[in-house]
């Protein structure tokens, strides 16, 4: 009798790990395709239709494009805190906190653009870095656990930005959202700005210093393990401290560039979930900050996707599941490209 | 109980192959071998962790097939790991009780704490029922496993290095247990390298090597010299350490570091070390002596400059430490081989490249000017392997993926490489086999020929009077008493870690 068993290996090759991946998602969308043809839809004809219209034609690859930019960052800012073994949950809440300030610039001081957008970009960083302070020294001074403190706050920034905007700050034309503001980030090709090639500057930049310098190899080491770390004489703190500060800003940015060059007023819901899809994007990235670009670009892809399959008629909710399914099975397959089957005779 | 042509393979390991083990009733079988010889595979397979993948297992003549650990306990075969599997906020009777068929469906804490009572007096295993496990030393826990395993009826008990986390008292307790157990008619099945405590316990015992079963004998026929050379496959020298080669650095005169009456707080905020004034000279082996957890890990803290002193002076070279710094410590050539190197001194998910370099990689080449070179860093990596005769295949591969010898050596490795001035090695043969054993201890001979002072903590007292030159035993956080190791023995050593103050002027 031959029986098969699983033997977990400690390190997946790439190869491996790339072919689990790639199944887990063609897996993912044919059992979404069953169901669609189960409920007499024809999942063949609403495929084309996807890919059709978020590649054929330059307006479904700036949709995609919008989409892509908040993504990369929020993703990078849960990323990065993993790399110094931080969970930032709160990314949603540092994206309205950056979004508030660079609006607070925008709304309330004159001035030309060339100084008004230098001030915002340093008001979105600011606000996100701001944010994520108290669960940082928390986390740092008295071992508070940053995932409770900043998921909490995420609801505190939240309907802060819902109440300036729907009253306070309202535009008396628009119900729910501050007035247009006047600085712009320009656009550089249809309605896509400059804030894309930004966050993927910013993307390699991390990766690039995580990698390539003393600081990213102290900050590596950190993470991994905090006693070896203490031992090689690293101030560990202080490297936490700044690390964390440092995903608080980049998703603050995040909501300045929205605010900036997407949105141009400051509108409750203005994030689009894009903190807590940055969590995904983390994971799916496997916190490598070069890895985010690719995995916001399937995210936004998926996000985009379900935009497209709204207007064909499916719900939100069904779209939602074939989101959830995508990314459940990446997960098994992540973890089944560590396994391989063995077969043993008795 | 019979083992026959038990084969187990991993990728690319043969574990075990064509192993014959024959254990008779009334016997304590002792199983020696180099770490990764697959002693611990062998036992897996016997407790019905792993399946093997040839051969069988034969109780009191009926083969049997073991596809869980329950069905092995069943059989009456219960093994004590090395790191216990108990729980720690659960008391003595909880944990015995736990999982066990014939523990009472509706038990209250009285009930369960005579049941444990009872078995304790039974086995004739002394334990407080009502005591919660993680207030019991490591030698009340080990009772605790025994006991579990015992109360299931056990007729073979596997120990898997029960000595390594014992004082030679709670050790001597373990004997007399064991001799009990076997005298009843039951078999013991003893898992070690320490080729001592083999002699001493076992009625006979079996080598394994590379997989392989190299031998059974009868232990009155044995010699330690001949168990090391079936073990190593080559004869090792186990002896005096202490001559210098020739050439070799004289002692200095002047102490390299010093400790003036320092005192340090533990974890808990109490006070683990309490004036502490200790010389090391350049060239000379101190040994610290003392049952582990009297202050030893405070002490190589300290003296690396993780843990701040909270009253005293530490002085290197003669000039006062302004504050502790483990950064500044190894700057100025101390390096440290830590007790616990999966736990402080490696980062066991990163590459063997990021931890090879942990000392140097904030000076040329591995980095300039705050950049980071990988390439460099694989390179002086590669240095260190070469040095510990450790052979790589991928240094991009996380290091937990090495053995733990092998671990050892690259750690050893790096702090020698920086150690220029004093090298504080914690247990550093601690979990090795023999080979490993022996490299380790030429390193630090060499590194003290070379002219370091060398701190050698461990709780083998032959390997501090094998190495040592002077030998400080800690108590409670004190030192006892600083003995020339020419004019003591180990039962004056003995004395002081069980806390009597060396007669001054005696002798």
């Amino acid at each position: 009798m031959a029986t098969f068993r699983f033997q977990r290996i400690p390190s997946a090759s790439s190869g491996v790990a790339f072919a689990a991946r790639a199944a887990a998602i063609l897996l993912a969308l044919a059992v979404a395709g069953l169901i669609l043809a189960a409920t007499g839809a024809d999942p063949l004809d609403l495929g084309w239709q996807v890919i059709s219209a978020s590649f054929s034609s330059s307006f479904g690859l700036e949709d995609l494009a919008l989409l892509v930019t908040p993504l990369i960052l929020t993703g990078l800012s849960v990323a990065v805190a993993q790399q110094i073994g931080a969970w930032n949950i709160g990314a949603e809440g540092q994206f309205y906190a950056g979004a508030f300030g660079a609006a607070v610039v925008g709304l309330f001081v004159p001035g030309p653009p060339a100084f008004i957008l230098p001030a915002m970009f340093a008001a979105g960083l600011l606000g996100g870095a701001l944010w994520i302070l108290i669960p940082t020294l928390a986390r740092a001074y008295a071992n508070v656990n940053e995932l409770i403190t900043t998921l909490l706050l995420n609801f505190v920034a939240i309907l802060l930005v819902f109440y300036v905007s729907t009253s306070v700050w309202r535009d008396r034309t628009a119900n729910s959202a501050t007035p247009r503001m006047s600085a712009e980030i320009p656009e550089f090709w249809g309605s896509v700005h400059w804030g894309l090639p930004i966050a993927v500057l910013v993307a390699v930049a991390v990766g690039l210093c995580l990698a390539f310098s003393r600081w990213g190899y102290e900050v590596r080491l950190v993470g991994s393990n905090p006693s070896a770390a203490k031992y090689a004489g690293i101030p560990v703190r202080r490297h936490l401290i700044a690390v964390m500060l440092l995903s608080g800003a980049i998703a603050g940015l995040a909501g300045m560039l929205e605010v900036a060059g997407t949105v141009h007023r400051l509108q409750g819901g203005i994030s689009n979930n894009y903190g807590y899809l940055g969590i995904m994007v983390a994971v799916l990235a496997r916190s490598s900050a070069i890895g985010v670009i690719f995995s916001a670009a399937l995210m936004a892809f998926i996000l985009n996707s379900g935009i497209i399959l709204q207007t064909q008629g499916l719900t939100t909710s069904a779209v939602l599941a074939i989101t959830g399914l995508i990314l459940f099975l990446t997960a098994i397959g992540d973890e089944l490209a560590h396994y391989r089957i063995t077969r043993d005779k008795a | 109980m019979q083992l026959r042509g038990i084969a187990k393979y991993f990728p690319g390991v043969v574990a075990n192959e064509n192993v014959h083990l024959e254990v008779m009733p009334g016997e304590i079988h002792a199983l020696l071998g180099e770490n990764g010889a697959g002693k611990s595979t062998l036992m897996n397979i016997l407790t019905g962790i792993y399946q093997p993948d040839a051969g069988e297992i034969i109780i009191d003549g009926y083969a049997k097939q073991f596809s869980t650990p329950v069905q092995a306990i069943a059989a009456g075969i219960g093994m004590v790991h090395q790191h216990f599997k108990l729980v720690q906020a659960f008391t003595v009777a909880e944990n015995i009780h736990l999982g066990w068929s014939d523990t009472p469906r509706r038990a209250s804490t009285h009930v369960l704490e005579a049941r444990t009572q009872a078995l304790a007096a039974r086995f004739n295993l002394a334990t407080r029922p009502g005591a919660r496990v993680s207030d019991l030393s490591t030698g009340e826990q080990q009772r605790v496993e025994i006991l579990r395993v015992l109360a299931r009826d056990a007729r073979v008990l596997i120990l898997d290095e029960p000595t390594a986390v014992l004082t030679p008292a709670e050790a001597r307790e373990l004997f007399k247990a064991l001799r009990v157990f076997a005298a009843a008619g039951n078999a013991v099945i003893f898992i070690s390298h320490k080729l001592d405590e083999v002699l001493e316990i076992s009625d006979r015992v079996s080598i394994l090597r590379g997989g392989r079963k190299i031998a059974t004998e009868n232990t009155a026929d044995c010699t330690p010299r001949l168990l090391a050379r079936r073990m190593v496959g080559r004869d090792i020298v186990l002896a005096d350490m202490r001559q210098r080669a020739p050439g070799a650095r004289p002692v200095s005169a002047t102490p390299v570091v010093s400790l003036e009456n320092v005192s340090a707080l533990g974890d808990g905020g109490h006070l683990a070390l309490s004036g502490i004034s200790l010389d090391i000279r350049a060239g000379e082996i101190v040994g610290i002596a003392g049952v582990a957890g009297n202050g030893q890990r405070e002490l190589s803290q300290v003296l690396t400059g993780i843990r701040p002193a909270s009253a005293g002076r530490i002085l290197i070279e003669g000039r006062e430490v302004a504050a502790s710094d483990p950064a500044a410590f190894a700057e100025s050539g101390i390096g440290h081989i830590p007790e616990d190197r999966l736990h402080s001194g490696l980062a066991p998910a990163l590459s063997i490249t990021v931890n090879a370099v942990m000392r140097e990689y904030r000076r040329p080449p591995v980095s300039q000017g705050g950049i980071y070179r990988p390439t460099a860093a694989t390179a002086l990596a590669r240095e260190i392997a070469a040095a510990a005769e450790v052979t790589i295949p991928d240094f991009g591969m996380p290091v937990r993926n090495l053995s733990g010898g092998n671990q050892q050596r690259l750690v050893a490795r790096r702090e020698i490489r920086i150690a220029s001035k004093v090298l504080v090695a914690a247990y550093p043969s601690r979990g090795l086999d023999v080979g490993a054993i022996n490299t380790m201890l030429r390193y630090i001979v060499e590194l003290r020929d070379a002219g370091a002072g060398i701190v050698l903590i461990s709780e083998e007292l032959e390997e501090l009077l094998n190495l040592s030159d002077r030998i400080a035993v800690l108590y409670e956080g004190k030192i006892m008493g600083i003995l020339d190791n020419d004019r003591t023995d180990i039962d004056e050593i003995g004395l002081m870690m069980g806390g009597r103050m060396r007669i001054s002027g005696a002798a």
